[in-house]
């Protein structure tokens, strides 16, 4: 075989190999680019789906926050849990307790100590942290203006029942308290929809005390913040909502009013716990509330704070 | 004559086992994730102890974070696309894609498979159980998705076998 054969068998050889590889490649290209349209029409028939409508309706209701008669209930209930009650919880379940401050100025409003709540009503742990709040409140003064409201259905613990501050009033002969809900529930934009706005002076508070050092790193600027005249600080809910799930308003006000209950024993601790806080800060007044069970169970808490 | 002839260019084989930007882009793609997969952990290991809301009521990843759905089989989703990319990254090394192993070559692609499955099943949860998009697992759910792409696409280039002929 001559030297140009040889060259022309194995231009021949080559090229074959060539072509069959060209040829099996086309058909693992063509398997490889059939598995990626499959795998985009997958993924844009679950998105065309959805903006169908499929899936839409699917989930737990919940029940339509009360009105009327059945609201005046639940706020007469919520803001006069019997004193019995608070006592025999006392501690409750492990509640959480504010984080002390030291050597900072009593923040006061009307010449009594300033209770600043900060928070939102689409809020889920804000929806949690009313519920002891109000409690604490009402042993030392009384709510006007209080209504039922629910955190945002769109976000994490949705639905949660609860009580709004906003539009509300707080009488206290001891306590001065101001509650901002900065957002409603209802979706604007990207956001929601804004409702009250921090005065220069709530904004100078926040922006020193619902920061580090005073709150963790990782709550820091976060609501519900709960300032108890900058002596202590809670940046954060005290319970989960998760404990509220599935529960109407009514229900909770039964279960904080149950000594026995597992809700009440956390909600009623927690506003035991904010309750003794508050006793520091108005020297002890009112007596019959200072010097309950309730409020004697965290004596060893707050020893440290002193209000002159 | 028999000189030019025998000069006569005879094509080459390409017995490349891979595109040369397919390493690279399935790296990056795979770090990114492990990057992103790394904050998601993180968040779920610690959002659940931190009670409060952002301050600005913007659209976060708490409702999907939290759900459910967060874990498989009781293990946090986060950390098992946590696992998933720190194997992808160790599977897109060049070093790696230049290997002729058919277990290799073909782990990749089921793995990556798997992943698009896993995928595919988050998103629905979202869509269609919480209602609820997380943008940073959307992040994932796009890196993972082109990483299969990309995995797909480089694995179909060449059959390892044909090279040794």
């Amino acid at each position: 075989m001559s030297r140009r054969q040889r060259d022309a068998r194995d231009y021949a050889r080559r090229m074959r190999v060539i072509q069959e590889r060209a040829d099996a490649r086309r058909g693992r290209m063509r398997w490889a680019t059939t598995a990626i349209v499959v795998v985009a029409l997958a993924f844009g028939v679950l998105v065309v789906a959805k903006l169908g409508g499929a899936g839409e309706g699917g989930g737990e209701n919940a029940s339509p926050v009360p009105t009327g008669d059945a609201a005046t209930a639940v706020v007469s209930g919520l803001t006069s849990v019997p004193a019995a009650t608070l006592n025999s919880v006392a501690r409750g379940n492990d509640p959480t307790l504010p984080n002390l401050t030291t050597g900072q100025e009593v923040l006061k409003d009307g010449g009594k100590p300033l209770v600043l709540y900060v928070g939102a009503e689409y809020c889920p742990f804000c929806a949690a942290q009313r519920w002891p709040l109000v409690i604490a409140l009402s042993r030392f003064g009384t709510f006007q203006g209080l209504t039922l409201s629910r955190s945002a259905s769109d976000d994490t613990f949705p639905d949660t029942p609860t009580i709004s501050f906003h539009g509300s009033t707080y009488t206290s002969q001891y306590l001065t308290f101001q509650g901002v809900e900065t957002s409603t529930n209802e979706r604007q934009g990207g956001s929601y929809a804004p409702l009250d706005t921090l005065t220069p002076q709530q904004q100078q508070i926040v922006a020193k005390y619902n920061a580090p050092p005073y709150v963790d790193a990782q709550s820091a600027g976060a609501i519900p913040f709960l300032t108890f005249a900058n002596q202590g600080l809670m940046a954060g809910s005290s319970f989960s909502p998760q404990l509220l799930k599935g529960m109407t308003h009514a229900e909770i006000v039964s279960a904080v009013a149950d000594p026995q209950s597992s809700l009440g024993r956390t909600v009623d601790g927690n506003a035991n716990a904010m309750t003794a806080l508050l006793c520091r800060l108005t020297g002890g007044q009112p007596g019959d509330v200072c010097t309950s069970p309730a409020v004697t169970a965290f004596e060893k808490d707050f020893a440290n704070v002193s209000v002159k | 004559m028999s000189a030019s002839s025998s000069a006569v260019s005879v094509p080459e084989i390409d017995r490349r086992l891979v595109q040369p930007w397919v390493p690279v882009v399935s790296l990056a793609l795979a770090v990114v994730g492990l990057g992103v997969s790394i904050y998601l952990t993180i968040e779920h290991f610690t959002s659940s102890t931190t009670l409060a809301c952002p301050e600005t009521g913007a659209l976060n990843c708490l409702k999907v974070t939290t759900s459910d759905q967060s874990k498989f089989l009781g293990i946090p989703v986060a950390l098992l696309g946590l696992l998933y990319f720190a194997a992808m990254v160790v599977v897109s090394l060049p070093a790696l894609w230049r290997s002729p192993s058919p277990w290799l070559r073909q782990g990749r692609v089921v793995l990556a498979a798997v992943g698009v499955l896993f995928v595919f099943y988050l998103v629905f949860a979202e869509l269609f159980t919480l209602d609820a998009i997380c943008l940073w697992c959307t992040v994932v759910h796009v890196l993972a998705v082109a990483l299969f792409a990309v995995i797909v696409i480089g694995s179909a280039y060449a059959d390892p076998g044909d090279l040794r002929r």
